[in-house]
């Protein structure tokens, strides 16, 4: 790799590279060998947490502007409280979306990642709100995870936990105090997985107002919306078509089916008062 | 129904405008980038008039009335970094050829990196913006040469790295003296909270107590000139700290700050 190595993002970046280059127990993060500016990252999930034993990776995009513009993060290994694929942004907690300080760095991203796994995700977008079962169910399936990218294999990267990472675990639940996670739009495709890997098959979602319960819903009123038109498009597919189609057009089509509701709606109610005020309007 | 429809798009709504913004944010920025460099070159003051429509008297007046003490200045693009950007430059400038005054600066420079690691920072990143502090500095230790200092300050590498640094140097010095500036806080229960929210944020615009705790913390004292539509017939200016007599002058228009060079 050759860099202009006057920028400073990539010199912070390179020293970066060096401060991590020995694996911890709690996690281990490199760039790509052919691009400074994106690493692969694997981190522990927590322990005396729902992803105990869970070992996870995942993608960090850096901006040119790197460290004055914070980097974004991609899980790909499923684990029920990140959606897998999509671009998380870290930001100081209670503010400002984006507000990232340039004193922080990768190492402070990550820690501050496995801090904020136990939180809850309250519906946020990208997060998920997986029952305990099925994350501790995805935590023991995460191990046998190997990235097709960086050839990583979550099972062999990271040293054993002992006692030593205490301290770090402290730091991680201090910084996750601080800092907050949030789905960001993304400029850039992230790349699909099959969708047997992306999402856990056979698991049933508990609670119907995490975000994919949202995408459930507005499929259905998609397909509803169809029906009472009659006009015959081709099939939604739940999840998939939602997440990838742009979310202008879905706005769009949710307005006309507001607008649609609320018409019928007004409708009733007017067909109602004429009701009561007329006593007779269709005798039967 | 009617109304968990309307939740859920209200939901994707604010994700939208969110987006939106975020977007037009980054037009704005490219824009004001493409225009005003990050430290201008020096230009007579009183071309300011230009920028004032004839009726505009307030101004005009008070720009025509300066520019016989200020006669030239120097445009700084406004990101939010501008006062630190103006200060720094201007502060560089003022320490060209002169190695003495340079150590001076080394050594307070080290004193805030100590600090700030008691403070609990990471001392891996505070060195990073330190060194390249430093590294631009040691460049002005035998040379007058103006072009020197303009590059540094118009590469946004260093330039902005510069101004990280003082932002920190800003933090460090009001976390260390919170007892008497948290009197100053309105919005933020603690002085951390308020540097890591309104002081160490890159663009995040500067206001008073920024300047005092700059200032103090280098012991550098600034005159700021206030040029707005008061009713007075001179623009205010007002020193930090108030009995001082200052070198560094900044020109203050409402959201904006400039570098002016006194006669």
């Amino acid at each position: 790799m050759s860099f202009n190595t006057r920028s400073p993002a990539v010199k912070r970046l390179l020293k970066e590279a060096q401060e991590l280059s020995q694996s911890s127990e709690l996690f281990y993060a490199q760039p790509l060998e052919d691009n400074l500016f994106e690493w692969h990252f694997t981190i522990r999930g927590p322990p005396d947490s729902d992803f105990d034993g869970g070992i996870y990776h995942g993608r960090i995009l850096l901006p040119a502007e790197y460290p004055m513009k914070p980097p974004s993060i991609i899980l790909l290994t499923p684990s029920g409280r990140f959606k897998v694929n999509e671009k998380i942004c870290l930001s100081i907690s209670g503010h400002h979306p984006e507000t990232w300080l340039p004193s922080w760095s990768i190492r402070t991203a990550l820690l501050a990642l496995i801090g904020f796994m136990p939180t809850l995700g309250e519906g946020a977008l990208g997060s998920l709100d997986y029952t305990t079962d099925e994350r501790k169910a995805l935590a023991k399936k995460s191990v046998s995870y190997t990235c097709s990218v960086c050839k990583t294999q979550n099972s062999e990267i990271l040293p054993e936990l002992t006692e030593k990472s205490n301290e770090q675990c402290a730091e991680a639940r201090e910084l996750a105090s601080q800092i907050q996670f949030k789905n960001s739009k993304s400029t850039e495709e992230p790349k699909r997985q099959s969708a047997s890997e992306s999402e856990p098959s056979g698991l049933v979602r508990r609670n119907i107002t995490d975000s994919d319960g949202q995408s459930i819903n507005f499929a259905n009123n998609v397909n509803r919306n169809e029906n009472l038109s009659h006009q015959r498009t081709e099939t939604v597919r739940v999840e998939s078509t939602i997440r990838q189609s742009s979310r202008q057009s879905l706005d769009k089509i949710l307005l006309i089916i507001l607008f649609a509701l609320s018409g019928l709606f007004l409708f009733l109610l007017l067909r109602r008062a004429y009701l009561i005020v007329d006593k007779e309007p269709f005798s039967i | 129904m009617t109304s968990e429809t309307n939740q859920e798009f209200n939901f994707y709504e604010d994700e939208l405008i969110d987006e939106k913004i975020a977007a037009q944010q980054t037009a704005i920025e490219k824009e004001i980038a493409n225009e005003q460099k990050l430290v201008g070159d020096l230009i007579e003051l009183n071309t300011l008039l230009n920028e004032y429509l004839a009726e505009d008297t307030v101004y005009r007046s008070k720009i025509t009335e300066l520019s016989e003490r200020f006669r030239y200045m120097r445009k700084t693009r406004g990101d939010g970094n501008c006062f630190f950007r103006a200060f720094a430059f201007r502060y560089f400038e003022t320490l060209m050829g002169k190695p003495d005054e340079i150590n001076k600066l080394k050594d307070l420079v080290n004193k805030f990196t100590s600090d700030l690691s008691q403070l609990g920072y990471n001392s891996f990143t505070v060195d990073d913006f330190k060194d390249v502090f430093i590294e631009e500095l040691e460049k002005l230790n035998n040379t007058s040469d103006i072009r020197l200092l303009e590059e540094i300050f118009n590469n946004s590498g260093s330039s902005d790295y510069i101004v990280v640094f003082l932002r920190l140097i800003v933090s460090c010095y009001l976390q260390n003296n919170s007892d008497f500036y948290l009197a100053f806080l309105e919005t933020y229960q603690s002085m951390k909270d308020f540097c890591s929210h309104e002081v160490e944020p890159m663009y995040r615009e500067s206001d008073h107590i920024h300047i005092i705790a700059l200032t103090n913390a280098l012991e550098i004292p600034v005159g700021i000139i206030y040029l707005d539509r008061a009713d007075q017939e001179k623009a205010t200016p007002h020193n930090f700290p108030d009995d001082s007599n200052p070198n560094i002058f900044i020109l203050y228009r409402p959201g904006h700050y400039d570098i002016i060079y006194r006669n």
